[in-house]
Formats: C-alpha cells, sequence, structure tokens
C-alpha cells in the first residue's frame, strides 16, 4: 500500500512554494540548452554529409550569355580532364535564379542581371585531388573561375557547431549545479523548520535514512513537477521558434526540425532534475543528522 | 534494565537539574516517580528515552552505556522504549491513527498489520469514532490517549509515561494505569512520572522521589513497615 502522505509536514514549510518554480525555470533554460545543441550537431552533420566530397566552380559573366556559356564549358572540360573529378555539371540558370530569389526578386534571372554561373563538382571518393593545382589549372584556362571547395566553410561550420555544443554543455552543467544547490538550501531549511518533530521522530526510533527518505520524496515530486512545467514551456518556446523559422528556412537557411534525439533528452530533463533533487536532499539530510544526537 | 549511577544532568550551560542520582530499575519492575513541579522528573526521563546526555556518571539502558553507544544503535535501543511526552508532542498534519501509526512506520512494520493494530488500540483507548480526526480537533484528554497508544503500540520493554494522566478525567485515567498495569504484567518495565498522590497511593508501586535536588528510593507503602 503507497501512502501519499509524508510524516513531515512538507506542506507547509514554504520549500513546495519556491523549488518548484526555481526547477521548472532550470529545467526550461537546460532544455532550451539542450535542444541548440543537439538542432546544431544534426545540422552541421547534414551539411557534412551533403558538400563532402564536393566543390562549387564560380563562373563570373562575360559581356554575353553565349560568352559565358563558353567559358563554363571550357571550366568543365577542364575539370573533366582531372583524374579524381567524378563529375562536374552546370547549375541550370534557373536554379541560380531561385538560390538569389529571396535576395533579388522572382524576376532576377529574367532580367538579364550579369549572374555568375556555377558549376557543382563531385570526386571521386578514392582518390585524393590536389585542389590547389585544380584550382591554379582552372583559373589559367578561364580567368574569371573561382574554385570553392567547401572545405573551409565546413571546418568552420564543424568549429561552430562544436563551440555551441561545449557552451550548451556548460550551461546544464552550471544548470545542474544550481538546481543541486537550491535543493541543498530548501533542505536545510526543510530540516530546520522541522528540527522539533525530527528530534520526535528519533525519539521514538526513527534512522536517519527513515528521515532522509521523506526529505527525498519530497524533493524529488517537487523537481519533477517543476521539471515537467519547466519542460512544457520549453517545448512551446521551441515549437514556436519553428514555425517562425519554417519561411525563412526554405528560402535560405537550413532545416531546423527538432530531432528525435532532441525529443528523447527533453523528456529526460525532468527526470534528471528529479534525480539530482532526490540524491542532493539524502546527502544533505544524512549529513545534517549525524551531527544530531 | 535501567541503572543510574552517580548520574547528574544540565541543560546547555544552565545549573545541574539533577545531581548524583543513583538507581537501578529492574526488568519488570514498576515505579512512580514523583516529587515537585520543577523537581527534575521530566528531566531523569529524558536521560532514560535517550533524548539527552548525562553530565556525570554512568546511564545504562538495557546494558548499554549511553555515553559509550555509537549512534547507530540508538534507534534499536530507542524502538525497545515507549515514551508518552508530559506535552504529548503529536504531530499536527497527523490523524490520531497515523500518530499512533508512526511507531510502527519507523519499525518498518507492513502498512496492513499497522492499519489493524492501531484501529484496535484507539478503539480500546476509547477513540475508536476519531481515527482520522487531527490533533487540532482532539480535546486534551483525547491527545493524551492518541499519545499514550502511540508509546504502547510498539510493545515496548520499558515504557515511561510522564504525567499520564493529567489531562483525564479519573475514570479514564484509572483505564489507562490499568492498561499499564497490564503491559507490566506481561513483562513490561513501566516508570510513570506523577505528581498525584492519590494515585501513587492507590497503587502499590515502588516510588522514585525528586525533592530539593535530592533522589530517594522508597518500597511501596504497604511493605513499608516491614
Ligand atoms: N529545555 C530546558 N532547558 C533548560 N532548562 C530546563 C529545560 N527543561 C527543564 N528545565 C529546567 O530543569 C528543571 C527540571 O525540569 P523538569 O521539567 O525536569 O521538572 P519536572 O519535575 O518534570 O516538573 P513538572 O512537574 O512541572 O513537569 C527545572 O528547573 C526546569 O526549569
Ligand atoms: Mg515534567
Amino acid at each position: 500500500m503507497v501512502r501519499r502522505q509524508f510524516d513531515l509536514p512538507f506542506a507547509d514549510d514554504g520549500s513546495g512554494r519556491f523549488l518548484p518554480w526555481m526547477i521548472a525555470l532550470m529545467v526550461y533554460l537546460a532544455s532550451l540548452a539542450t535542444v541548440a545543441a543537439l538542432t546544431t550537431r544534426e545540422v552541421v552533420e547534414r551539411w557534412n554529409a551533403g558538400l563532402e566530397g564536393t566543390a562549387t566552380v564560380e563562373v563570373g559573366p562575360a559581356a554575353d550569355d553565349a560568352t559565358t556559356e563558353v567559358l563554363v564549358a571550357q571550366a568543365i572540360a577542364v575539370l573533366r580532364n582531372t583524374p579524381g573529378v567524378a563529375a562536374a555539371d552546370p547549375v541550370p540558370a534557373d536554379e541560380i535564379g531561385r538560390l538569389l530569389e529571396p535576395w533579388l526578386g522572382p524576376d532576377a534571372a529574367r532580367e538579364n542581371l550579369p549572374i555568375p554561373r556555377l558549376i557543382d563538382v563531385r570526386f571521386d571518393a578514392h582518390t585524393n585531388v590536389d585542389v590547389a593545382a585544380l584550382s591554379r589549372a582552372l583559373v589559367t584556362a578561364v580567368p574569371s573561375a573561382r574554385f570553392d571547395s567547401h572545405g573551409l566553410w565546413l571546418d568552420r561550420l564543424q568549429a561552430l557547431g562544436d563551440s555551441v555544443q561545449l557552451a550548451a554543455l556548460v550551461i546544464v552543467v552550471l544548470i545542474a549545479i544550481a538546481a543541486g544547490a537550491t535543493v541543498v538550501f530548501a533542505t536545510r531549511a526543510g530540516l530546520a523548520v522541522h528540527a522539533k518533530l525530527i528530534e520526535l521522530m528519533h525519539l521514538i526510533g526513527s534512522r536517519d535514512s527513515y528521515i532522509a527518505r521523506q526529505f527525498q520524496f519530497h524533493a524529488m515530486s517537487l523537481a519533477l513537477r517543476g521539471g515537467v512545467v519547466g519542460v512544457l514551456i520549453g517545448a512551446l518556446t521551441l515549437g514556436a521558434l519553428t514555425v517562425m523559422w519554417r519561411p525563412i528556412q526554405q528560402a535560405v537557411l537550413p532545416d531546423l526540425t527538432i530531432g528525435a534525439s532532441a525529443l528523447v533528452a527533453l523528456a529526460l530533463l525532468p527526470l534528471l532534475a528529479a534525480a539530482i533533487a532526490t540524491l542532493t536532499a539524502r546527502i544533505t539530510v544524512m549529513r545534517a543528522l549525524k551531527q544530531m544526537t | 534494565m535501567v541503572r543510574f549511577q552517580g548520574v547528574a544532568m544540565r541543560y546547555a550551560n544552565g545549573p545541574e537539574v539533577l545531581k548524583d542520582v543513583t538507581f537501578h530499575l529492574e526488568a519488570g519492575s514498576y515505579h512512580f516517580l514523583t516529587g515537585p513541579s520543577g523537581a527534575g522528573k521530566s528531566s531523569l526521563l529524558r536521560l532514560m528515552y535517550l533524548a539527552h546526555r548525562a553530565s556525570r556518571g554512568t546511564v545504562k539502558v538495557f546494558g548499554h552505556d549511553i555515553a559509550a553507544t555509537p549512534r547507530r544503535l540508538l534507534p534499536g535501543l530507542r524502538r525497545r522504549v515507549g515514551v508518552v511526552f508530559q506535552d504529548f508532542r503529536l504531530l499536527d498534519h497527523l490523524s490520531a491513527r497515523d500518530n499512533v501509526a508512526l511507531t510502527l512506520r519507523i519499525a518498518g512494520v507492513r502498512e496492513d498489520t499497522i492499519r489493524a493494530h492501531v484501529a484496535e488500540l484507539l478503539s480500546w483507548v476509547g477513540l475508536g469514532d476519531r481515527l482520522d480526526a487531527t490533533p487540532a480537533t482532539l480535546s486534551d484528554g483525547e491527545k493524551q490517549r492518541v499519545a499514550i497508544a502511540r508509546a504502547v503500540i510498539g510493545r515496548p520493554s520499558l515504557l515511561l509515561a510522564d504525567e499520564p494522566t493529567g489531562s483525564i478525567d479519573e475514570s479514564q485515567g484509572m483505564r489507562i494505569l490499568r492498561l499499564f498495569e497490564e503491559l507490566n504484567r506481561i513483562g513490561t518495565t513501566v516508570v510513570v512520572a506523577t505528581h498525584d498522590q492519590r494515585l501513587i497511593a492507590r497503587f502499590n508501586h515502588r516510588v522514585l522521589r525528586l525533592a530539593d535536588g535530592q533522589f530517594s528510593v522508597e518500597r511501596p507503602t504497604s511493605l513499608s513497615g516491614i
């Protein structure tokens, strides 16, 4: 049989009023940090997977379209003659127009603006291509060509992703410490408020662990309640951000849909908060009671 | 069972409220503890239920020298002592039932056993219809009976009662004292602190008397002439 009531009157010691809200706030912040880290990682991984082994060659616009076409063809010829290049295909003009649409408007491609042409390059995975030599060869053949191996850009993206994750990890750890400290504070206050009853429980034969269990379960239920509230508000915030993100994302920015791993992490946060609260309360009570007779 | 040897006691840095107390309670004995208000009756009981340490002398309970007993063994000893506190010390947020049950819960007794025993004992002390009442809604006499039930529910081998009849009427008081007699008959060592001389006169038990810092043990009145 499970008893819902505690032997100690936690209901009127004030801890129930502030601890859940503190935990809710902390879990809320932790949920944002966690999702930021996991989403960043997914985006970086997706871009990495999509861009690895590829490069883009940009051919500057010539006086007229026909000349530009010739330059593009020359660049493609150089590329296709290079060992290790698996494919080199021009990006169709209307696709470039679509890419530029958010900046230049829907008619940019048709208005004969001097827009550079792009060539998608895919390398053979097994051959090491001397990118610098290829770049030089290209410029020799077509002076207006510019070779972009994505490597530098991907490195920077990776570094950014790593930094975001590290920062998020540090934030979550700090929040966990703050949550622990809050529980220590609340538990000490509870010990002081209930000192008389704790003495009584000792006198009728209670072990420290029995008293600690009361504080433990109380802290656990408060943290769990606060944690669930915090994570729900976090989910609402993230949901709203996703909705606001979607129209922009279609044009330029990566898809930031919250993945399954982030959802699992969100579900775990209240449990983590409850675990921290339980453990902290137990240690705090056991230590304090050892000083008593 | 309980042995005091040259025991003195003080609260914090206050004066000694007990000086040089020596006595021995045999297992299965029954004593009244009496003396004027402020003489130190409650204080002497505090030493016996291990709420306080002696400032001098040795206190032995169940053969354990309390000063030398490690902390982890105290709960075990305390569970063998039932205490009726002078001010009851009930938990205000718990029902009469849960107050009494606390003794057993702390000792890890199964919930269904607890339910049956507690209800039976509370009925016996006349509170069968107040099982779910909280102390705030009980009269002093009713509270006292809850406190007594909490002290005896665990079948302690040493029962210490501090003015257990102070708040109840004479017939209820006699009923409670007869319960104590009953428990004593089946082996419980009993100490009842009271300044009610009529009560002491009615029962034929040895008396521990505290007066003016002096401590003495008196034989039962009926035997004093022998
Ligand atoms: N917690 C305490 N702190 C300091 N002094 C105390 C404390 N409790 C009792 N005393 C003092 O110890 C002395 C003995 O008190 P005690 O309560 O043992 O007397 P008592 O015989 O039980 O009295 P009563 O018949 O009124 O219950 C008194 O002088 C009292 O003032
Ligand atoms: Mg007293």
